[in-house]
Parts: C-alpha cells; structure tokens; sequence
C-alpha cells in the first residue's frame, strides 16, 4: 500500500471531521454534565466499580452483548434483533476494521483519526495486500451485511407489522434526517470504494461494481463527488446526532456501566435519569405494551414519548404523562434498554409542590398494639384497606388458615394504618414514611415472625419499603402453596375446571411471584393461560398508579385485558390481587375470583 | 285474523279467553268496521304498564296479546307488598288489573323467540310456537334490580345479616328469611346501592329508593318498635306527591335516624352483627354503628333481557343501557322506530303512578298510530 496523495489530507474530509469532533465534544460534555448531576456517594461508588476488575468485565460484556450484538433483542424478535446487530455490529467491524488497515499497512497515517474512515481514498494499491486479501474481503462483507440491515430497516418503516409491531413512533423531524441520513451513509460508502476500488483494491463486491461503473461511465471522474458526499451524510449525522434519537447509541455506553454499579433514579431529571431518557431508542415497542394504548388512546402518553418530551423540557406533557400512567411497569420489561417509566414518572411526581400535606401525627397507634398483643399467634395478618372493601377474599382467607391450623392474629379486623402506597405512587414520599413508621410500629408489638397479606400492593409496599428486621412478609398466594407443600391442606382436585391466573402488576412485574399461585392452581383444577401472561401480562386497569385516567376510560382497558385472559376459555378467571378481582368483575362474563376464595371452597372441611 | 296456537300450549282457559274476546269483537262488530276492531297489538311484559295498556287498548277495540316471561303477571309490584305514600295493597292493584284484562289474549311463562319486521307490521314469534301478526307492538320490559353482591364492600352474600329491600318486601309478604332476627336492636338502610355509582355501572337516579327507604323504615319500625333504624343516605330526593310529609313522618313519629353519608363498608362482627363504617357528612365525622340487619336499597338498572329484543327491532338503548324514545319530552312513549312503542320502566327508572299513566298514553298514542295509518 502506498499513500496516493501526498499529504494525507483532502478538503472533503472536513464535514466529517467537524461532524466528529462536535459529537465527540458533545458527549464529553454529556458524560461530566451527568456525573456532575449524581450525588457525591453515587458518583463515588460508580468511580470505584470503573476501576475494579470484576464491574469491568461485566461492563464490556454487556456493552458488547446489548449495544452492538442485541442479545436481548434478539431474544424477542429475531428479524428486528437481525436488522439491529447487522447494522451496529457491522459499522463497528468496519470502524476497527479501518483501524487494523491503517495499523498494517500506512502506520504512518495512524495519527489521523479520519483516515480508517476513508482509507481507500487515501491509499493505492501495490502487490502487498495481495488483491482482495482478508481485509478487503472482510470490509466488503461487513459492509454487505450493514446494507442488508439497511434493506429491512426501510421495509420496517414502510411495513412495521412485517415485524410483528402494530404500533411505532412518529419520528420527529430531526429524527427523519437522521434516519435518511444513517441510511445514505453506507450506500455511499459503496459507492465511493467502488469507483475508487481499481485504485485501492477491493474485494468481491467493490471490484464487480467498479467494473460494471467503468463499462457505462468510462471514466473515473465520480470518484471525488461520492467521497464527497459519503464525507457530508456523516457529518449531517454526526452533527444531528445529539438531538435525535441516535443519542441512545452513546448513552446506553453510559447506561450500563451506572446500572451494573446499582444507581438508582434520585432525581426526575438529572444523573442516572437523564442518562435513561438519553438512551431510549424511540422504538416505540413500549407502544403496543402499554395497557392505555388499547383502541389507539393514549398512545402519546407512553414511555417514549415522556422520554421525548423531558428530553424537549415540555413541563405540561411531562406533568400529564407522567400523571396518567397506570403504573404497571409493562413498558420496562419489554424495552431493550431497560428506562424505568414508572420510576421516572413517581419521581416526577414527587416534585410537585402541593398546597395542603397532610398531618397523621394525629393517628394513634396505641389501641391498634394492644390489639394485636393481646391475641396469640406467630402469623400476623394484614388485610389492608383493598381486601376490607372485598369482604369475601378476607373470609376465604381466614378460613383457610383456621383450615390448615395456622395460629395467627388479625392485624386490622376494626381497622388500620394504609401500607402508604397510594402516597409513595403519587410521589408524596414523606406522608408516605409516617403510614410506614407506624405500622412498622404495630407489627414489632404483636411479637410474629410472619406478616402475612392478601393484596400485593400492601405486599409490594411492606417488602420494598418497610424495615421489619427478620419479620418474613408473604402474599398469601406464597403462602398457601408453602401450606400445600407442607401437607396442611388437602383439597379436592376437579381437573374438569378450567382456571387462568391473572398475574397483577404487583405480584408479578413488582415481585416476581409467577409461580406460587400457578402451583396452587394446578392442584385445584387444570390450569390454562392467558396470551399474554407472566411478566408480559396486562394490567386489569384499576391500578392506583393513575392519578388522572377517568373511570370510564378504563373500561376499554379491562376488557382488552379479559379477552387476553379468556383466549384458553377459562371457567373462572383467578387473581391474587382484591383491585383486579373488583375491577375484573365489574365486566367479566366469566366468574372472577381470588386464589383464596377456589382454594377455600376446594378444602372441604379441617383437614390438619 | 285469527291467533294460531300449538294443541300442547293452548290450555282451556286460554281457549276460553279466545272465544270471550272474539264474542266481544263480534258483538261490537255491528257499529264499526269490524277488521279495525279486530286489530291485534302485541305488549311486551306483563308488569303493571303492560296490564293497564291492555286494559286500555281493550277498551279502546283492539286485542291485545299480552307476552310475559314469568307465570305471574305484575312484574315487580306484584312481589311488593305495600305501596307508598298511602301504603295501600300492591297485591289489590295487581289483582284489580288482572280482572279488567280478562278478556285479552295473555300468554305467561312465554317469551320472544325472534321479531321481524314486515313491510306494514311486524311477525312475532313467540317460544310457545305462537305467530303474532301486528302493524303496532308495546314494549313494557321494565327494568331489573342492581345484583347487590356487585357492591362486595356492602357484603351482600357474604355476611349473614345483609339484605336487600326486595327480601325485606318478600318477607313482609309473609316469607321466610332467616336473615331477619326475631328481634333487632338497630336495624340500618344503605340507600343508592348501585345508584348515582359510577363504578357500580349506573350514574342515573333510581327515583323510588329514597322514598322506599323511608317506607320500609317506618314498617320495620312498626314490626319492631324497641329497634333504632338508621338511614343512610347521600341526597333525599323526595319529589313526589306527600313524600315529604312522609319522611317528616319518619323522623317526628317513628324517630327515624337520617345520616347524610354513603356507607364506606361493612364488616362482620364477632356474634354476627355487621358493623357499619360511614361518614356524617353534616357533623363532619365518620362514625361506626353496630346493627343487628343492614337493608340494601337495590336500585333500578336497566333489563338485559331488552338488548336482544332491541336489537330485532333496530331500537336504540340511551347511555343508561335504557330504551331511547323518540324524544323525551312529547314523544316519550314512542320509539324512533314507527309502530313500536314504549312505556313503563324500559326508557327508566318510575314510580307506579307514573308508569300506568305512561301506560295509557301509551295505549292511546297505539291508538292514534293506527286510526291514522287506515
């Protein structure tokens, strides 16, 4: 390889060195603005994980394995998994690919960071790259892979079914041109190594095309307009970068190493969120995930577009966004990136600065401790305000315990303190750490090991945030498949029954508990499932988490949510929430019920 | 046009009937056009607006084939037992009325098996294998009690002393209910139970529960006089002819105690009693109340057994799930579609008096429809 021209330099270089060196600047700036925005102790543990070789691993395992392979997607959707990593995989290659070149064969050119990208300008051809060797080969083929990324990238904007999503994002229009733009870059880099592939070398896909060229056009006088033009979309997209959603290619490099650190999302807008919101993608899958967007409601108040619209600093959207939402955590399960839009939205909330905070200094715990002191029994229950109001769950559930012989106390049979979820969802931390302190209170005086409840948004509550030391909490789903497994409960099968499980958002995407009450089911009769269930499954609708969804908005959700559970043509829909049996059962055809109330009836009478 | 019946469903009486009412066309026959007298009009449910428009399109010289799914007719008022304001019989109003419609074609235990339309009338056909011919039909469905179960907070089959105001009716009518104590201390009564609820499915007013509340208030009271009864209530909305006096009555005579509040929930007590939770919206405070009965006041929603008829007849149902009438002010008793009519509780919750004039507008506007098409 010798250098053709002299200097190493061309002016058409220029829109990509400056569209470089604005992205590189912009990101430098992004990374210290962000650090500068974590809290001290934060930014300190991240530092530390930076350094330590076991987070360094994992970081660029994970960096590799999701930024540029797309595991997770392709997990999901192999078409759109394939259309990704060939892109982002193959542009990588090339970029090292170019490196290794230069490395090899002009180490002398090596201090010019432009010249991997356009080396085959720069160079001519002598015999010691032995004509289409290995690297060429391997640039050719990486860059055909890149195209065949870029042919389904364009069928998906024009057919996104063909990829199995209903729904996707409306581009902005600086998306648009980042989008034309990114496609255009490689059909041009083709054609600027095409017709200069006589010159540099190729290999068997530059060199037929610079044949073909040559045959019709006779000379080589396009040479320098397409490496002109090759230079200018890069720097167009390079430049356009931080303001689209190409933004997520940086940040999601940030991303990974801030999560394997364990940050969390302090602030609504600045550090750890903001690095979040940087790094969605704009997909659009948390679209067709949302439960609002049923009937093609409230499709602008999913998760991308919070994440658009805190990136545009609308204060209005992001107050009725973040004020809508259900709060059931579908979107972070299926987006590749991980943003929390629940997280994001709570913390949201809790900047809100409300004219009245109430006061429960006035709640008076003692006659609630002497309650549950004065009764014997290791297992304390809590039926919380959702079962109170569902008076037939607590039944069930009481007799099941009487049934299996369990010793336990009632926490609130006249009565209670609320878990403080309702606060702690609508972001009022503070009101929500007094319900906290005193039932921490009242549960250390009743003297039990278990604390036992049947609503999981009491459960999630009182797990997440309650320090009980040593005190087990269980939903009462947990706890009968533990009471079947230890042989206290004997209930009658009826294998002719057709059960489907309900997963409510709490249990489920908040605590993982697929599958204690499956396992409960399956001894009571056959169980079937929904379409879409386990993490994936669809909220009921009547979740707290909405501060401003109406009631009748809803019942477009419920029902979109009990077709998906009767697919199977279940005899009885069963739940482990008293919120989604309510609201089930305020439309259903088939009987809803809660796992206390199949598993009561099927316990025929004490059997311990 | 004569009615054909299948031999299995045609029992003596009905025969008889037929024979009465073709005796009576006949006999009238001789001084107008006897196929106009002859004239059969289909009604739709036998509660007290589809008895008194037969009565009235009897009079009136039609036929009138009275359909009625139950065995009995009178519909709801037929299983009250008394009436406000004057506390009159239900069971005389309902037999008074059956009497005047002796001579009409009435078909019990039978309902609509499918409906077509024709080019100047309708084909009825009904489950009994009867085929009805009529340019006019009347739909007088009615309406249904809310499931009060649906309100689980209320614990309406799940605690033993929580009833409904259609079981206390059907206990004073001398049935059993062994959910009624021999002798309460305090007995309470939830009003709007699936009323002006939103999430209940039903925003629209029931009309009558505030003044059957206080009815049955004052009979309980009378059956139990050492009882406190408590009414629980979110608005009284007393409109009606002496209602006021009546309620003014409940408090000064029988020391009826109205608590403005809803009712948040109820939960048992240990020896059986239900404890009420509710706020004093007037004092500002909420209370708890022990009682020995809690007595739902079930409202008026609309039948489901109106949408497959509706939808035969391409009728309309209004957001409440109702009938819609064509308007509703000057046309309230008929329907958008022409030949079809309605009255009674289908287009909404009424008070008695108010569906049997309904009804007999609604006979009359039959009347008009048909003089006007000969």
């Amino acid at each position: 390889m010798i250098d053709r021209i002299a200097n190493g330099f061309h002016p058409f270089v220029l829109p990509f060195v400056f569209g470089m060196v604005f992205v590189l600047s912009y990101c430098v700036y992004g990374i210290v603005k962000i650090l500068r925005q974590l809290p001290a102790e934060d930014r300190k543990h991240f530092f530390v994980t930076l350094v330590t070789p076991k987070y360094i691993v994992k970081n660029v395992w994970d960096i590799f394995a999701n930024c540029l392979l797309h595991v997770k997607l392709w997990k999901r959707n192999r078409l759109l998994g394939y259309m990704h990593s060939s892109i982002a995989f193959g542009w990588f290659m090339i970029i090292l690919l170019g490196h290794i070149e230069v490395f090899l064969f002009m180490p002398s050119r090596a201090k010019f960071f432009y010249y991997p990208i356009f080396f085959n300008f720069f160079v001519a051809e002598n015999e010691t790259t032995l004509r289409g060797s290995l690297m060429f080969f391997l640039m050719d083929f990486f860059l055909l892979v890149i195209l065949s990324g870029i042919v389904l990238a364009m069928i998906k904007r024009i057919r996104s079914r063909l990829f199995g999503m209903r729904r996707t994002t409306r581009p902005s229009f600086l998306d648009t041109i980042g989008l034309y733009s990114l496609w255009a870059i490689f059909p041009l880099r083709l054609l600027a190594e095409s017709f200069t592939a006589d010159i540099s070398g190729g290999s068997f896909l530059t060199l037929p095309m610079n044949w073909l060229f040559r045959q019709f056009l006779g000379n080589n006088l396009n040479m320098l307009p397409t490496w002109w033009a090759y230079s200018i979309v890069l720097g167009i997209f390079m430049t356009i970068l931080p303001f689209t959603r190409y933004m997520h290619i940086p940040a999601e490099m940030m991303l990974i190493p801030m999560r394997n650190a364990g940050l969390k999302i302090r602030n609504a807008r600045r550090g750890f969120a903001r690095t979040e919101v940087f790094s969605c993608p704009n997909c659009g899958v948390c679209i067709d995930a949302c439960p609002m967007s049923v009937k093609k409601a409230n499709v602008k108040d999913c998760t991308v577009y919070l994440n658009r619209q805190i990136r545009r600093n609308n204060e209005k959207r992001i107050e009725e966004i973040s004020d809508k939402c259900l709060l059931c955590g579908k979107c972070t399960v299926v987006c590749q990136v991980g943003v929390e839009g629940s997280v994001l939205r709570v913390v949201q909330r809790s900047t809100r600065n409300y004219a009245i905070n109430q006061d429960y200094s006035c709640i008076d715990v003692a006659p609630f401790k002497s309650q549950v002191a004065a009764s014997s029994g290791n297992v304390l229950y809590f039926a919380g305000c959702m079962t109170q109001l569902t008076p037939s769950i607590r039944k069930a559930t009481i007799s099941v315990l009487e049934k299996a012989g369990v010793k336990y106390k009632l926490m609130d049979p006249d009565g209670g303190v609320c878990c403080g979820r309702p606060m702690l969802l609508a972001g009022r931390f503070a009101q929500a750490k007094e319900m906290f302190d005193r039932n921490v209170e009242i549960i250390k005086a009743s003297g039990c090991d278990t604390l036992l409840l049947s609503c999981p948004i009491c459960y999630k509550m009182f797990k997440d945030h309650y320090d009980l030391d040593g005190i087990k909490i269980v939903h009462h789903s947990e706890f009968f498949s533990q009471l079947l497994d230890e042989g206290k409960l004997r209930p009658k099968m009826s294998s002719e029954i057709k059960y489907v499980f309900h997963d409510p958002c709490e249990l489920g995407r908040g605590e993982g508990i697929y599958e204690q009450p499956r396992t409960v089911l399956r001894q009571l009769g056959t169980l079937v499932e929904a379409k879409q269930n386990l993490d994936e499954s669809i909220c009921c609708g009547g979740s707290l988490g909405s501060l401003s969804l109406g009631f009748e908005k809803r019942e477009a959700i419920t029902r979109n949510s009990l077709d998906n559970l009767c697919v199977a043509h279940p005899d009885t829909i069963v739940t482990a929430c008293p919120l989604c049996q309510t609201t089930f059962g305020r439309y259903s055809d088939v009987p809803v019920k809660d796992i206390s109330q199949v598993l009561d009836s099927a316990v025929g009478e004490k059997s311990a | 046009m004569a009615t054909e019946q299948s031999p299995k469903v045609s029992t003596p009486r009905d025969i008889r009937k037929e024979e009465r009412a073709q005796r009576k066309a006949q006999r009238q026959g001789a001084d107008a056009a006897p196929e106009r007298k002859l004239e059969q009009v289909i009604i739709i449910g036998g509660g007290i607006a589809g008895m008194e428009a037969t009565k009235q399109l009897l009079s009136l010289g039609y036929r009138p084939v009275l359909v009625e799914k139950e065995d009995h007719l009178g519909g709801h008022v037929a299983s009250w037992n008394r009436l406000f304001p004057d506390m009159g019989d239900a069971q005389a109003i309902i037999s008074t009325l059956r009497e005047e419609i002796m001579d009409a074609t009435i078909y019990l235990s039978t309902e609509i098996s499918f409906c077509n339309r024709l080019r100047d009338g309708y084909n009825v056909m009904l489950s009994n294998g009867v085929n009805v011919l009529a340019r006019a039909i009347l739909m007088s469905t009615g309406f249904t009690l809310f499931p009060a179960a649906k309100k689980e907070e209320y614990g309406y089959g799940v605690y033993d002393r929580v009833i409904t105001n259609a079981d206390l009716e059907n206990w004073f009518n001398g049935g059993d209910d062994h959910r009624i104590p021999s002798s309460p201390k305090a007995v309470g009564f939830v009003h709007c139970v699936g009323s002006r609820d939103l999430k209940a499915g039903n925003p629209q007013c029931s009309k009558v529960c505030c003044i059957t509340a206080i009815k049955q208030a004052i009979e309980v009271k009378e059956k139990f006089p050492e009882a406190e009864v408590y009414c629980f209530y979110m608005d009284l909305r007393l409109f009606g002819k002496k209602y006021e006096d009546f309620y003014i009555r409940a408090q000064r005579d029988f020391g009826i105690h109205f608590i403005r509040g809803r009712v948040s929930e109820v939960s048992e007590t240990i020896n059986g009693s239900v404890q009420v939770k509710a706020e004093d919206t007037l004092s500002g405070r909420p209370i708890k109340v022990v009682l020995d009965m809690l007595v739902l006041m079930a409202g008026i929603v609309n039948n489901p057994d109106n949408a497959g008829i509706a939808k035969q007849l391409s009728l309309e149902t209004d957001t409440d799930g109702f009938l819609r009438s064509a308007d509703n002010i000057l046309s309230i008793t008929e329907s958008p579609r022409k030949g079809i009519f309605l009255a009674g509780a289908c287009t909404g919750a009424k008070t008695v008096p108010e569906t049997v004039a309904e009804a007999r507008s609604a006979a009359l506007s039959i009347h008009n429809y048909l003089k006007n098409l000969q």
